[in-house]
């Protein structure tokens, strides 16, 4: 089938070009949703902004410091909280927000002086806290402030202190992916190698591409030091600053989440030579795939094989048990862009399911390539969907559980479908083989909740009804 | 469908080497893991001592695994008669995911 144009696109012809149903026989080089291309105006989208692509998914996550957001207060409160990544050392990133809270006066005269007074303050208010990301935000942007001019001086005044500076405004970008793309190709070239890290074992690697959502980077460290492998950097999740400015030194580039973090390990591979090795860490059989591949990398395939079979007898008869009961549950995955060809699969060769339609906010072609090969066929795959399109797509598919963000879930909630938060997860972690186990309850226990039932009752009629 | 076509439908739903973001990345990833696939599956010497020889070695040897239980004619086929498929399907990979694919960053300077 060629492209589709939903109903309600009539008035936005041009979403023809954003939509697929896949149809046996047809390959990528046929139909390929356009992708990374601005919003249609008129279509209600529901991405969001460059900045917050590098500050909410990528920075923001950094345990060790401080995210002095060069703008209005805003753009630092909206990307604050909305996304559950814990670390070890007390959930500092989680529990402190930082702007330099920008007003009318400092957009006419500008809000350098601002800058450097509230790098100041936030290092003096936290004196063990010596690093610093600068982002810079449409407002600070516009009016042509040099953020990295000011970090250069307070570096010079502050020996001790190290600043990396953000510059994506919002408007830098069509969506979240800006911020990635910007991020990564500044830290590589102006950060990395920068820290000479301790080698521990012969065995070491970047974990790339993993937030450490609800702990999945706790979840899949237990893996690496039963292997004997040390991680020189993870990218970035239950990172330090540190860490990430010694990612020179691995042996190996793993990349679980190549929409965001891909360039970086393209860069490490061109310019220190190392390899890079693309891995699912969601799914039995992903996870178990991912493992034998570092294995052999690094000729531990022993251990592997020993660490695979210990954790399939603990998490398996559990898996095993959800899978029974979710067999032939349809399923909506309508996230950021990867976890739709991350999940697709792994749901449905580990847990019986159908996948029926996957909406991507900021995928790029690349993604659409990967899920397309991977997805089923039928299932409708959307480039940055919009809200109505949303509501013609349940009336096609009709699906049991959709993965999404909050504001999406909220909209599907409003129709007693049950809505799990497929960016910060609502049980997690999910990585590795217990985080999928929670993922499977997280599914059954949405699909099964009296609550959908219950809120399509009028309590106005009581027990009339 | 061919037994190339049949490879290709296995590799395209499997593996994310041949999906990386550069034209150029994907036919050494497709270059350098398909051949290597036929000589671990028949056996044949190889020599994996560069790091991005051992990478493509991991991709390679887990899919000479997968392919042997999830192709099961693979086994039946001759040393010729691998070959020909596994270039077959080299070619084929090669046309979806760069020669002919829709994808309009694969060449970007920038991507």
């Amino acid at each position: 089938m060629p492209m589709k144009l939903l109903e309600c696109d009539t008035l936005i012809p041009e979403r023809e070009k954003h939509v697929y149903i896949k149809e046996a026989g047809e390959d990528t080089t046929q139909f390929l949703p356009l992708s990374d291309v601005a919003t249609i105006p008129g279509s209600l989208s529901e991405r969001g902004c460059a900045f917050c692509g590098a500050k909410l998914v990528i920075g923001g996550v950094l345990k060790d410091t401080i995210q002095m957001i060069h703008g209005p207060v805003g753009c630092a409160y909206d990307t604050w909280h909305t996304k559950r990544y814990p670390s070890d050392n007390d959930n500092f990133q989680l529990k402190y927000v930082w702007s330099t809270n920008v007003k009318e006066k400092n957009v006419v005269f500008g809000a350098e002086k601002l800058l450097k007074k509230s790098i100041l303050e936030a290092f003096d208010e936290m004196p063990n806290i010596k690093r610093m990301f600068i982002y810079t935000t449409c407002a600070t942007a516009l009016i042509g402030d040099d953020p990295k001019a000011v970090a250069r001086t307070v570096m010079e005044e502050r020996p001790g202190v190290d600043i990396f500076v953000v510059e994506c405004p919002g408007f830098a970008g069509v969506s979240q992916s800006k911020g990635h793309h910007v991020l990564n190709m500044a830290w590589i070239h102006e950060k990395v190698g920068q820290v000479e890290p301790v080698i521990t074992s012969p065995y070491t690697m970047n974990f790339i591409g993993d937030y450490n959502i609800q702990g999945d980077t706790e979840m899949l460290a237990q893996y690496w030091k039963k292997l004997g492998i040390q991680v020189l950097s993870h990218f970035t999740g239950n990172a330090t600053y540190d860490e990430c400015r010694s990612m020179h030194r691995a042996q190996l580039d793993v990349v679980n989440c190549a929409r965001s973090a891909g360039y970086i390990a393209n860069e490490l591979h061109k310019t220190y030579g190392i390899p890079r090795l693309d891995i699912d860490s969601w799914g039995f059989s992903y996870m178990s795939l991912g493992l034998r591949k570092i294995g052999d990398f690094f000729g531990l395939q022993d251990k592997v094989e020993e660490l695979i079979a210990e954790e399939e007898a603990k998490w398996k008869p559990q898996l095993d048990w959800y899978k029974e009961r979710l067999k032939g549950k349809k399923m909506a995955i309508w996230t950021g862009g990867p976890r739709l060809w991350h999940w697709t699969k792994a749901v449905e060769d580990d847990l019986g399911m159908e996948v029926v339609a996957m909406s991507s906010k900021f995928g790029h072609q690349e993604d659409f390539e990967k899920v397309i090969a991977r997805g089923r066929e039928g299932a409708i795959y959307i480039d940055d969907g919009n809200e109505l399109e949303f509501f013609e797509v349940l009336a096609m598919v009709h699906p049991d559980v959709i993965f999404t963000g909050p504001r999406v879930g909220e909209l599907v909630k409003k129709l007693h479908i049950p809505y799990i938060n497929g960016h910060a997860y609502h049980n997690g972690p999910y990585m590795g083989y217990e985080g999928f186990v929670n993922m499977a309850r997280d599914i059954y226990n949405a699909i099964n909740s009296p609550l959908w039932a219950l809120a399509g009752q009028d309590i106005q009629k009581g027990e009339q009804q | 469908m061919s037994q190339a076509d049949e490879m290709v439908t296995f590799i395209q739903e499997h593996c994310l080497w041949q999906f990386f973001s550069r034209a150029s990345d994907r036919e050494s990833n497709i270059n350098g893991v398909l051949p290597l696939a036929f000589k671990i599956i028949t056996g044949e010497p190889y020599k994996c001592e560069t790091p991005d020889e051992r990478c493509h070695f991991a991709n390679a040897n887990r899919l000479a695994a997968q392919m042997k239980s999830s192709l099961p004619w693979l086994e039946g086929l001759t040393k010729e008669g691998l070959a020909d498929v596994i270039s077959g399907a080299q070619g084929k990979l090669e046309n979806i995911t760069v020669k002919h694919s829709l994808n309009g960053e694969l060449n970007l300077p920038g991507y």
